[in-house]
């Protein structure tokens, strides 16, 4: 008896992991799979069956989408969104990390607990409260497309910050600064020179994740009454459900392509790194 | 005039004082070591001449112009790290041009440069390789070449051995030596090895709790120690409890010996008389103890002795052939030259 439920605990062990990748790949895939037939498929559920399966699959839902005319300029607006939260993202933490790491390493549990707080703060709290200090001092700021950036710094900082974070963790900052100060580096060229090309892995992890925010948030941008593209992508819906199912699914690729340009791109530098310890 | 002056330099963190009214002056040319345990300061006065440290009060004199407001870009001070400092985005002629680079020297003279110094550490052929493709030697050669590229006025080593295994680290300490007597360039090497600092220093700066406890030559300091704590630091130390029973005379179990280090104590004072191994040798008129190691140490061996009244282990320096003829458990006498010895008044 004994050997046998010997056997079976050693069959489950072997097992054991492939079901629990099954079990999450069906959690994960369903879904998108389920989004996929909804967006491109034109046969009914209740119709569904071997023969018609294979069967009128379409890629007009997106066509149409595409031929919207709100389409190219609110997704030219949240690409043009990203990018400028991309740099004021690098302009304020890159520096921040930095002079927390050099200047005041004592500081660093104050600075990590600060950027999680973007965690807690519900975005609709944050964007209450911004707008109801700003509407009445500098309208124009919220009159603005571009003010929604500032808030996106703050939803991306618990994520960038930490990326940015480890980046400078992966290298010897101290060292790297002060051989290139005492090489007659002034703290711009330490800078260009010397840090931002080792953090390039961390810097690019930053960029996308960010990018990512940006294309994906809509309660701000709604509650603000912008037009970005996820703004847009849920207005659209309630129009053409199967085109703005088809939006939903292009955004998640095209997210789901930066994060794995992102997994790719520090690989490749880890890789690198990695071989240091051969020698 | 010197090279490298510190004149009164204090330096605290909170409450902690790591530099202590230090002095120091290197002349041109000289290499000196800043030995001492951690936390003696001796990083710390090394991180205040290159600038990345601001002295409290005090001054960094460069052969005689204060410098000590200028930021550390401005020294023109070469530095080679503890840690490997090389930038991993760079190669190795990348490595060594950054500083010219910074300076604006032109192309053609920047690679003039950096072909000279590749050749001064023998790495020629590696200029197109990155760090991670170099051993922790090779590494540390380049991060040499690199301080000297902008021909410094004074060359800072901050430990650069100690990250290295024991053979690579005599090999790159011999040719720091020849590079820097090469060179001519004044140097200023910090070292907790005090191996390290006796083979390289043209004199050595015991330092200790951040403050100056000697210095001199590698051989003054070795055998002629000023204070107990240098006699200690400084190579292996045994000691002898006696009693000054002259003007220069100490007696220690019986044994009376002559010492100029009992000098200006009193008579009947208790003393520990502190002896280096090879002060001590095997005589059959000696204190009596019997044998408790002996350990091969290549060139010499050490013969550890338990003394039989003072039931204390003492090593002794001997030379190969006596030491075939022991073995542990042998009843010996040990014999002491006290000319040497430094004596310390018990507390």
């Amino acid at each position: 008896m004994a050997k046998i439920s010997g056997r079976v605990k050693a069959y489950l062990g072997r097992i054991g992991p492939t079901l629990v990748l099954l079990a999450a790949a069906v959690f994960f895939i369903a879904p998108i799979l389920s989004t996929a037939r909804a967006a491109f498929h034109k046969v009914p559920t209740i119709l569904l069956n071997r023969h018609t399966w294979f069967q009128k699959w379409s890629l007009e839902g997106l066509r149409r989408a595409f031929k919207e005319e709100y389409f190219w300029t609110t997704l030219s607006l949240s690409l043009k969104l990203a990018v400028i939260t991309v740099l004021i993202t690098m302009l304020l933490l890159v520096p921040t990390a930095l002079f927390v790491h050099l200047k005041l390493p004592r500081a660093r549990a104050l600075v990590e607990f600060l950027t999680v707080l973007p965690y807690v703060v519900p975005p609709i709290a944050l964007v209450a409260g911004v707008a109801a200090f700003f509407r009445p001092n500098a309208r124009w700021f919220l009159n603005s497309d571009f003010a929604l950036a500032p808030f996106y710094v703050v939803m991306a900082m618990p994520f960038t910050y930490r990326a940015i974070d480890a980046g400078i963790k992966a290298i010897d900052v101290r060292t790297l600064v002060d051989a290139s100060r005492s090489l007659g580096g002034s703290w711009f060229t330490t800078l260009r020179k010397a840090l931002l090309p080792n953090m390039a892995s961390s810097l690019l992890s930053s960029a996308f994740l960010t990018a990512t925010i940006v294309l994906g948030e809509f309660t701000i941008a709604n509650s603000l009454a912008k037009n970005t593209f996820a703004t847009f992508s849920f207005e659209y819906f309630s129009r053409d459900a199967q085109g703005g199912v088809g939006l939903a699914l292009l955004t998640l690729v095209a997210t789901t392509a930066l994060l794995g340009m992102m997994t790719l791109l520090t690989r490749t530098k880890s890789r690198k790194a990695a071989t240091m310890t051969r020698f | 005039m010197s090279a490298l002056t510190f004149a009164g330099v204090r330096k605290t963190f909170g409450t902690n004082v790591a530099l202590h009214g230090f002095d120091l002056n290197l002349q041109q040319g000289e290499l000196v070591t800043l030995l001492g345990p951690s936390g003696c300061g001796k990083t710390t006065a090394l991180r205040v001449a290159a600038g990345f440290e601001r002295a409290d009060s005090g001054a960094i004199l460069i052969e005689g112009s204060d410098i000590s407001k200028m930021p550390p870009h401005k020294r023109n001070m070469g530095m080679v790290f503890q840690s490997y400092s090389l930038f991993p985005n760079l190669t190795v002629a990348g490595n060594v041009e950054y500083g010219l680079r910074t300076r604006r020297i032109a192309k053609p003279e920047r690679d003039r440069r950096v072909a000279e110094v590749l050749e001064l550490v023998q790495l020629t052929a590696l200029g197109a390789r990155y760090a991670h493709q170099l051993s922790g030697g090779q590494q540390q050669r380049v991060a040499l070449a690199r301080a000297l590229a902008v021909r410094p006025s004074v060359l800072l080593l901050d430990e650069p051995l100690s990250a290295l295994d024991a053979k690579v680290r005599t090999t790159l300490r011999d040719e720091i030596r020849r590079i820097q007597t090469e060179v001519g360039i004044t140097t200023l090497f910090v070292t907790h090895d005090q191996e390290e600092a006796l083979a390289i220093s043209d004199r050595i700066c015991v330092m200790s709790q951040g403050q100056i406890e000697q210095i001199g030559s590698p051989t003054e300091v070795y055998r002629k120690p000023a204070t107990a704590f240098v006699a200690r630091f400084v190579g292996t130390m045994n000691e002898l409890p006696g009693v000054v029973s002259g003007a220069s005379e100490v007696t220690v179990m019986d044994n009376r010996l002559s010492t100029p280090a009992a000098k200006g104590l009193a008579k009947g004072s208790s003393v520990k008389l502190l002896v280096r191994p090879e002060d001590l040798t095997i005589d059959a008129n000696g204190m009596p103890g019997s044998v408790t190691s002996v350990t091969f140490q290549g060139a010499s061996t050490l013969v550890g002795v338990r003394l039989d009244v003072i039931d204390r282990l003492v090593s002794i320096d001997v030379g190969q052939g006596v030491a075939d003829s022991l073995t542990i458990g042998d009843r010996i006498g040990v014999g002491v030259n006290g000319s040497h010895a430094v004596c310390e008044p018990e507390e």
